[in-house]
């Protein structure tokens, strides 16, 4: 079995939320962002983070690359500690943590990639060299030598990508690099990403996307609250929910729906996405659907509701954070104005 | 523990002095660079301080009823001679005198402005957040963007000097001006000192125009941009010559206008200015040190 080449330890993160209430001042109140998370990534893998915003990821990431300090607990990253050897962590890892940004607009796109390998102690023969190979890569030579500020937002995001490959570190930490990408270059990216695993890098991946994250990672852990909730291949995962079939029905469906639902004996959980124009997306998963079908059909019509579509659906990874939380991925839990709890990071 | 994990890759964490010196020449070029795609901005910034001296000569004349007069009453109020008994020559050099003053005061400005507001464009745009991630050090990426204000201030002084020479028919080269820029190049460690100071509150409030519009005044009044500070009253007169850039000021006028110094004789200025030069940029570096620390436990420098 591989060493991991990220081992996180009881790793923990408190931030400090303000809350402004009418006629009651500013509160404070803690927000626990992560909640002794313990993690390893193995050598070689592409792992993949997933869980809603304000899950926790990129707090996650953000002490993992050193950005952040932790409040308590630690992590090792290419083996040395992100809060002792914090150098050595940031020359073992290349990153894309904020889409495209943190390119400087008047400067073109060599001139970030030659500055950026630079700050990373690249030899200046080496540096040009892995830009060319970079350009070739990623097929960046039309808008190389124009300004950042000419970019289409594509463009920005795959040049920030070739930044985060520009000091060739054996640990990328990827986070939702595809987010503003048009369909081709995202799946052109995945497939380079899958490349450089193949020529050994370690990848740290966060993604919205399931299709994403099935197809690239080899495990995947899904985090919410501050904690790890799942962990596994996908398939494990997938296989987690046991005998399950999810029921995915379309429609308008009045509040009460899911409560009627989540009544039914046989039903395990239920989830809503909501559509356009009051419409919206049930998943319900069942541990036999050809069984439960008419049951299902009873409780929601039973309540008034428009059936558009119903169909049985395949099990995914979101299926899978769906029946571990009760929610979709879609859901936004992050506490807006937060900040830390001193730590022992101080 | 850190056993049981693998460990590949290049080990760059510590480089050489060869890759410490090519981090502060990227970031003293990409600084250049950016600054040379902005069209005419030095030379625009350079316009200023001799805008700013035409005032208070303006003012000096309209309320004594001539240049001369303005010059005379001023030598007298502020307990400075005029090397010459000349009327005419203390005109010009009570024009040297503001275009000087103003002309430090444009440095610090600048010291301000380009160290303050680079943390905080940096933070906007994400790429401070970039630097973070780097195992560059803080300290050479700082003495890259310092070398770079270095540069661009030099280059605006001299601009803006050339520029006040014409407008306001004076000779810098009339005193001893290479003193002159000797002591604004030694004052300069100083303003980058005070640079991280303020660099490092423009991190944690994340927000640099009112501090630099605030602060940039009352350093304009401690430095005495258009008078000596002899004219305060002990205490505040006392707490601006404690501050670097009053020191340098003085140092500078007094060399190129040769007038005596509020602090005393040649060796007392030059070795007040080599402490300032070597204690307070320890002291900023160590005062954004913390504060950047600080930052990190609490939200993270990415956070603007």
């Amino acid at each position: 079995m591989p060493a991991p080449i990220i081992k996180v330890e009881d790793l923990s993160k408190t931030f400090l939320s303000k809350e402004r209430k009418k006629g009651a001042g500013r509160k404070k109140k803690p927000v626990h962002a992560l909640k002794a998370v313990n993690l390893d990534v193995k050598d070689g893998e592409v792992f993949g983070l997933l869980g809603p915003n304000g899950a926790g990821k990129t707090t996650l990431i953000k002490i993992l690359t050193t950005l952040l300090l932790p409040t308590s607990g630690t992590a090792w990253v290419n083996g040395y500690n992100i809060t002792k050897e914090e150098d050595e962590v940031r020359a073992s890892i290349g990153c894309m943590l904020m889409g495209d940004r943190g390119l400087y607009w008047k400067l073109t796109g060599r001139e970030n990639l030659d500055y950026f390998g630079a700050l990373y102690h690249v030899p200046k023969a080496d540096r040009t060299k892995k830009i060319e190979e970079l350009i070739a890569l990623l097929k960046l030579g039309d808008f190389i030598d124009r300004t950042v500020e000419t970019y289409s937002s594509g463009q920005r995001m795959i040049v920030a990508f070739a930044k985060s490959l520009v000091n060739d570190a054996p640990i990328l930490f990827l986070d939702e690099p595809t987010v503003t990408m048009d369909v081709p270059t995202a799946r052109e990216l995945r497939r380079i990403v899958r490349e450089m695993n193949d020529a050994g890098k370690t990848i740290l991946y966060t993604t919205h996307l399931m299709h994403e994250a099935e197809e690239l990672c080899d495990r995947v852990a899904i985090i919410d609250h501050g904690e790890i909730i799942a962990l596994g291949t996908p398939e494990e995962l997938k296989q987690s929910l046991g005998h399950e079939d999810v029921v995915s029905l379309e429609g308008i469906f009045p509040e009460s729906t899911v409560v009627r639902l989540r009544a039914v004996p046989g039903i395990r959980e239920v989830a809503v996405t909501a559509g356009d124009s009051g419409r919206s997306k049930l998943d319900v998963m069942v541990e036999n659907s050809r069984a439960m079908l008419p049951r299902i059909i009873e409780a929601v019509t039973g309540n008034g509701a428009t059936i558009e579509q119903i169909k049985p659906k395949e099990i995914t990874l979101e299926d899978v954070f769906v029946a571990k939380t009760g929610r979709t991925l879609a859901v936004d839990t992050r506490v807006v104005g937060e900040k830390a709890v001193s730590g022992r990071g101080g | 523990m850190a056993a049981e994990t693998v460990s590949k890759g290049f080990g760059l964490g510590r480089p050489g002095s060869r890759g410490s010196l090519g981090v502060i020449w990227s970031v003293f070029r990409a600084r250049i660079k950016i600054i040379t795609r902005y069209k005419g901005a030095v030379l625009l910034e350079s316009i200023i301080p001799v805008v700013f001296a035409g005032l208070p000569i303006l003012l000096g004349s309209a309320v004594a009823g001539s240049e001369q007069a303005a010059a005379a009453n001023f030598f007298s109020y502020t307990g400075t001679t005029c090397p010459s008994a000349l009327p005419s020559d203390c005109a010009t050099l009570f024009r040297l005198y503001m275009l000087m003053g103003s002309n430090t005061f444009m440095i610090v400005s600048l010291m301000l402005w380009l160290i303050g507001y680079w943390v905080r464009r940096e933070q906007e745009t994400g790429t401070l957040e970039a630097l973070y991630l780097a195992p560059a050090k803080r300290l050479y990426i700082l003495a890259g963007v310092t070398s770079y204000t270095l540069v661009r201030s030099l280059l605006a002084f001299v601009t803006a000097t050339v520029l006040g020479s014409i407008v306001f028919q004076v000779n810098p080269l009339s005193g001893l001006f290479g003193a002159a820029i000797a002591y604004l190049v030694l004052g300069i460690p100083a303003l980058w000192g005070i640079s991280f100071f303020f660099g490092a509150l423009v991190m944690r409030i994340k927000e640099a125009n009112s501090v630099i519009q605030l602060l940039q005044w009352v350093l304009a009044f401690a430095m005495g941009v258009y008078f000596p500070v002899t004219v305060f009253p002990l205490l505040l007169r006392w707490t601006a010559m404690a501050f670097p850039p009053t020191l340098m000021n003085d140092a500078i006028r007094s060399t190129l206008l040769g007038i005596t110094s509020i602090y005393g004789p040649w060796y007392v200025v030059l070795g007040l200015m080599l402490m300032a030069a070597w204690t307070v940029p320890l002291l900023g570096y160590q005062f954004f040190g913390l504060v950047e620390r600080r930052v990190r436990r609490d939200q993270g420098v990415g956070q603007f």
